[in-house]
């Protein structure tokens, strides 16, 4: 418990720097920016950022990139709220009652509940980071590479389990990810390889330039083709932003409830904090008292999966900073960045640089109390925002990758490989690929080879080690098992029904 | 895993589950699905199968003069054989696959949109060096706004202006980045 109480004091002390401090309510306001307006997500505003963060320092930067993550969602809700369009994947269970309410006058309200909501839901999921960051990482010691191997293995598969839409696919993709991470020089003969002769690609295909083109540019290219639908934008007034206590006394069951629920979900590896939102409205409609309420302005409906959602994208941070595992794209990215700035994601983070995984917690408290204080008082911009027309938006994004893509390695190569990958990306989502499983099967690609190779010549070429140590034998078979799951026909009926809508 | 707009489709069956109105997202839902339904042409999996083989009989391609190696001493080349060969793999089950059940129709391409997008983007990196961020900035905002149907001229041209002149004070002012800003005329 002292421990406990030393460790946050630490990261307390490094949060709260005056840098620290500065980059995390940028990060919040970029993120709610870009959560506010469709076009745009924050799996490509983080693409866009990287080569920006790379004078920062670690901490710093990652305080930054995980503002925009949890900021993001909260700018889902508030779209989701006033013009009826889920900003993020996410909000798109607060559309239903929340704009409902908005309907009714209590715009206000929702916004107010929703930030009350996951601003409850982040105090909770950042206690439980804290209280579960030391004991997880203390399962590193047992970890030799035949166990880290395995152990990606399992994320990957979980990866491909909650992907929607088809499994093979997604294992596909995850297969060609990795294959695109070997292309440059093998480390240990230093032969150069898929490099197609060209000098550019000696050392690997950036992965600033790989993520930016895969998600900044097409999703540009999938916006023009498919315009978002106008939504409605809710005239008049907003009301009063602070729930009633009558208001808070029935969302605080849903609150409670709605994070534990995406708290749980959101360290499954596969973007299981997408389910948290979905799960919550469901709970909670089976546990009103008058369920005819729902889908009509039910303050349950808003409080419950904004929750869900807001204890999601934290506790997603837990696989990633305590074994190194990324639990979905933003993640992935998330691991680019560590590895752009010399650190190396796994367990000995919390042993090796302390400041990093406290700092970046305490942050994430301060992060959502940030957001429950400034974004109330400027929905008047965001809904002025909301207004900007996408004709005009997209080309200002493009300007900014291109700056960006540019400022890595004034490499007018880059930018040309960045528009390449903007078309296979174009290309995937034409096919019905998913980009995110490449971009996991990319980011672990290179750590994945170099353990089986460790793995091989510690065990003098005997392929069966990987079963013969207990903890990777129990970890394939649990890869094994969710795999066999994901495959069961009722299983994957239901996420090919959604996915193909 | 995605971004938010094929979410919003999804939200369609999500919602009649919770039993909720969802009027515009369902049709926006109904839309996408019914264009791909319509036609003739390619299955989609054909598609996806192709290309997938395609990608790795490139990755064979490349890889084949590599050293193998054995177990004991894994060469370079055994990971991307290894792995295009189960991309391909994963290919052929795909074109399988599609033979044997009902699939959807491949989604028209546009032309349009990523030759103009990517071409802006493409001219930037063209242009930054010898011309410097003056003028690859407009370049790249007025050839992607050809992508949109929508675009208005007067409004793109006043826009194309003020985002260079902002990403100019954002870029090289406040965040000191070494981008060209003026090669023939200033010298840096």
């Amino acid at each position: 418990m002292s421990d406990l109480i030393a460790n946050l004091s630490l990261g307390f002390s490094t949060a709260l720097s005056l840098h620290n401090v500065l980059l995390c309510l940028l990060g919040c306001f970029v993120g709610t920016l870009i959560g506010v307006l469709p076009g745009i997500g924050p799996i490509a505003t983080i693409a866009m950022l990287l080569p920006l963060t790379f004078n920062l320092e670690p901490t710093g930067a990652l305080i930054l990139l995980a503002g925009i993550y949890y900021g993001a969602q909260y700018g889902g809700s508030t779209s989701a709220i006033l013009v009826n369009i889920p900003g993020e994947a996410t909000s798109v269970v607060t559309v239903l009652d929340g704009h409902q309410m908005a309907r009714q006058g209590r715009a206000g309200v929702a916004l107010g509940t929703a930030a009350i909501a996951s601003f409850i839901a982040g105090t909770i999921s950042t206690v439980l980071i804290a209280a579960l960051g030391a004991p997880l990482s203390k399962l590193a010691l047992w970890f030799g590479p035949a166990e880290y191997f395995s152990l990606m293995v399992v994320g990957l598969a979980c990866a491909v389990v909650l992907a929607r839409g088809s499994v093979l696919k997604a294992i596909a993709m995850i297969l060609v990810g990795v294959l695109l991470s070997t292309i440059g020089t093998d480390l240990e003969t230093g032969d150069e390889r898929l490099t197609f002769g060209m000098d550019e690609l000696a050392d690997g295909i950036d992965f600033a330039v790989l993520a930016m083109g895969l998600f900044g540019f097409s999703e540009i290219l999938r916006n023009l083709d498919d315009p978002e639908p106008q939504g409605d934008v809710v005239k008049g007034v907003i009301g009063r932003l602070w729930p009633s206590r009558a208001d808070l006394k029935q969302a605080i069951g849903p609150i409670l409830r709605g994070t534990g629920l995406g708290a749980v979900l959101g360290i499954l590896p596969g973007n299981g904090a997408v389910l948290g939102p979905f799960a919550s409205y469901a709970v909670e409609k089976k546990l009103a008292r008058d369920p005819s309420r729902f889908g009509k302005g039910a303050i349950e409906g808003v409080a419950g999966p904004e929750a869900a959602n807001n204890a999601g994208a934290q506790t997603a941070f837990i696989p990633l900073l305590t074994l190194g595992i990324p639990p979905n794209a933003v993640m992935a990215l998330m691991v680019g960045a560590m590895t752009i700035h010399g650190i190396i994601p796994g367990p000995q983070i919390i042993t090796k640089r302390p400041e990093l995984f406290w700092g970046m917690v305490a942050s994430m408290w301060i992060g959502n109390l940030a957001l429950l204080v400034i974004n109330l008082p400027l929905v008047g911009i965001w809904v002025r925002l909301l207004k900007v027309p996408y004709r005009l938006m997209f080309p200002a994004i493009l300007i900014f990758c291109c700056i960006g893509i540019y400022s890595i390695g004034n490499k007018p190569s880059d930018v040309m490989f960045t528009a390449l990958f903007g078309f296979t990306g174009y290309t995937l989502y034409k096919l019905s690929f998913e980009p995110a499983p490449l971009l996991l099967g990319f980011v672990l690609g290179r750590l994945l080879e170099e353990k089986l190779r460790q793995a091989l010549v510690l065990s003098r070429g005997n392929f069966l080690v990987f079963l013969e140590k207990p903890i990777s034998a129990t970890l394939l078979a649990v890869a094994l098992l969710v795999l066999v799951v994901a495959l069961l026909p009722a299983v994957r009926k239901k996420s090919e029904e959604v996915s193909a809508a | 895993m995605t971004d938010s707009r094929p979410v919003a489709a999804s939200a369609s069956p999500a919602a009649t589950e919770l039993g909720a109105p969802s009027g515009d997202l369902a049709t926006a839902a109904g839309h996408a699905n019914a264009s791909q339904q319509a036609r003739g042409g390619v299955a989609e999996d054909v598609g996806a199968g192709l290309f997938l083989i395609a990608l790795a009989g490139v990755g064979l391609w490349q890889g084949a003069e590599l050293d193998f190696g054995s177990l004991r001493q894994i060469g370079p080349g055994m990971l991307p054989r290894v792995l295009s060969l189960a991309v391909g793999s994963c290919g052929v089950l795909l074109v399988v696959r599609s033979r044997l059940g009902a699939e959807r129709r491949l989604a028209r391409w546009t032309l349009r949109g990523p030759l103009f997008t990517l071409g802006g983007a493409v001219l930037f990196g063209l242009c930054v060096r010898p011309l410097g961020l003056v003028v690859a900035g407009p370049v790249a905002v007025l050839v992607s706004a050809l992508a949109s149907p929508e675009t208005r001229w007067r409004e793109v041209g006043v826009f194309a202006v003020l985002i260079t002149l902002f990403c100019i004070a954002l870029f090289k002012w406040l965040l000191q980045l070494p981008i060209p800003l003026c090669p023939f005329w200033l010298g840096y």
